[in-house]
């Protein structure tokens, strides 16, 4: 019996713990923002170049069952063509990558020729670990001049800013996480409103009066206020439009512009003086 | 050898979990290899070892998350509390208790994010979770079973190769 007491109080002791660090974690985090404490670092340092790894493995082996099945084609209408043909049609696929990559980057860039400000092109590596966030992780950090509250985009719009840079990679939370915020206002009414995540895979466009036209279809961008993102940045289409007799605002969702399950390359927009 | 063997084999999940198992997400929701080894953990480890396991796992998978810090901590180490204390009193093989703990330490995890997160960031939270919360626990009790399995492997293959006193045999 008393080995038992003994066993019980040891567990409350742990779970006291547990609730104590954790909620010392959780209060630290409020406090201080979306600010690394040193342990996220570290573990990002660490997981980092097993999520490169793991990702560079499964694009290759992506690209050579696209390059197999090409092949398999061209080898059958061309049975009798020497080696020296299929070496040359091998490295003509190599090139032909290269430049599908350097048409998306320069499709990335040419939105962005008219601002001032310099970017970097970036690589999606990882998503975040648990389910409720939206957040990814990029292959550039601190050591290529990427810091917090950079914006990231695509040539199709505004996707997320960075909110932890470590040194190899950061952590860029999406716009469709809830809590995310970019203040914007509609193409052409230039009513303005807050585009805040849902947590799902769309936003709401919060704080739009009651009086305001809009209707499905309609584009918003962002205002330039905030002091995240410039102005304006394509962030997405009105998909739908809910006017409650009662309440002083209407509700909005708006669909991304970007598709953000399909990232692959992202350009941060790195601060004038980055650049 | 144990710690470096647990240590790679964690570094490999939590890559796993951030990196390709996005491609079986259904309607955004991807099983929680953490989660699942948590209960694991819980079920598997002597004495109290599965809490702090617990508690470790939630805190890595809070660093590589772009959520509340210590949410993940909390939850996981409360999978782990609950499991270490419940092992020796209740039935812990088979396939259907397993998949019924799955399903509980799913539904457990996402409501104590959804409380903790809506308490402490004041409605900035949306409230996306609970509509998911059944999709996400059928979905980790399908894919616990799998990862059961070879967990179990796993852990045969580790006793057999250094004999030690972590793991309930």
């Amino acid at each position: 019996m008393p080995r038992r007491g003994t066993k019980g109080r040891k567990n409350i002791i742990l779970l006291s713990a547990i609730f104590l660090i954790s909620f010392v974690l959780m209060t630290v985090n409020v406090k201080r923002g979306k600010g690394p404490v040193f342990f996220e670092t570290f573990a990002m340092w660490v997981v980092d170049p097993i999520q490169n790894m793991l990702t560079q493995s499964v694009n290759a082996v992506s690209d050579m069952f696209d390059h197999y099945f090409f092949l398999v084609n061209v080898a059958r209408e061309n049975e009798k063509l020497q080696i020296e043909i299929d070496r040359l049609k091998q490295e003509q696929n190599v090139l032909q990558e290269e430049i599908k990559s350097w048409e998306r980057i320069s499709k990335l860039i040419s939105p962005l020729e008219y601002t001032e400000r310099s970017s970097l092109v970036a690589t999606i590596v990882a998503y975040d670990a648990t389910q409720w966030s939206k957040m990814v992780f990029i292959d550039k950090g601190t050591k290529d001049g990427v810091q917090e509250n950079f914006p990231v985009v695509t040539h199709a719009g505004v996707i997320g800013h960075v909110i932890q840079a470590g040194r190899n990679s950061s952590k860029v939370l999406l716009i469709t996480d809830s809590r995310s915020a970019v203040d914007s206002l509609f193409k052409e009414s230039r009513i303005s409103g807050v585009v805040v995540g849902t947590g799902r895979d769309s936003c709401d466009m919060k704080y739009v009066p009651i009086t305001a036209e809009v209707k499905v279809g309609d584009q918003v961008l962002s205002s330039g206020l905030g002091g995240i993102f410039p102005k304006g940045m394509m962030v997405g289409t009105v998909s739908k439009v809910v006017r409650k007799k009662q309440g002083l605002f209407q509700t909005i969702s708006v669909s991304p512009s970007a598709d953000l399950s399909r990232l692959e390359e992202v350009l941060v927009l790195l601060s004038p003086e980055s650049g | 050898m144990i710690f470096l063997i647990v240590s790679l084999f964690l570094l490999f999940l939590f890559a796993v979990q951030t990196t390709f198992l996005k491609a079986l997400a259904i309607a955004g929701i991807t099983p929680d290899l953490i989660l699942i080894l948590a209960l694991y953990c819980g079920i598997n480890l002597k004495e109290n070892r599965g809490i702090g396991m617990g508690f470790t796992l939630g805190l890595i998978q809070d660093c590589l998350s772009g959520g509340l810090l210590g949410v993940n901590s909390f939850a996981k180490g409360l999978v782990g509390f609950i499991f270490s204390t419940l092992k020796d009193k209740i039935i812990v093989e088979g396939l259907i208790p397993i998949s019924f703990f799955l399903v509980v330490a799913s539904f457990l995890d996402g409501v104590i994010y959804y409380l903790v997160t809506s308490t402490l960031l004041k409605g900035e939270w949306a409230g996306g979770v609970l509509p998911f919360l059944p999709l996400y626990a059928a979905y980790n009790a399908l894919a616990g079973l799998v990862l059961f399995f070879f967990l179990d492997w796993g852990r045969r293959w580790i006793h057999r190769k250094f004999p030690n006193d972590i793991f309930r045999v």
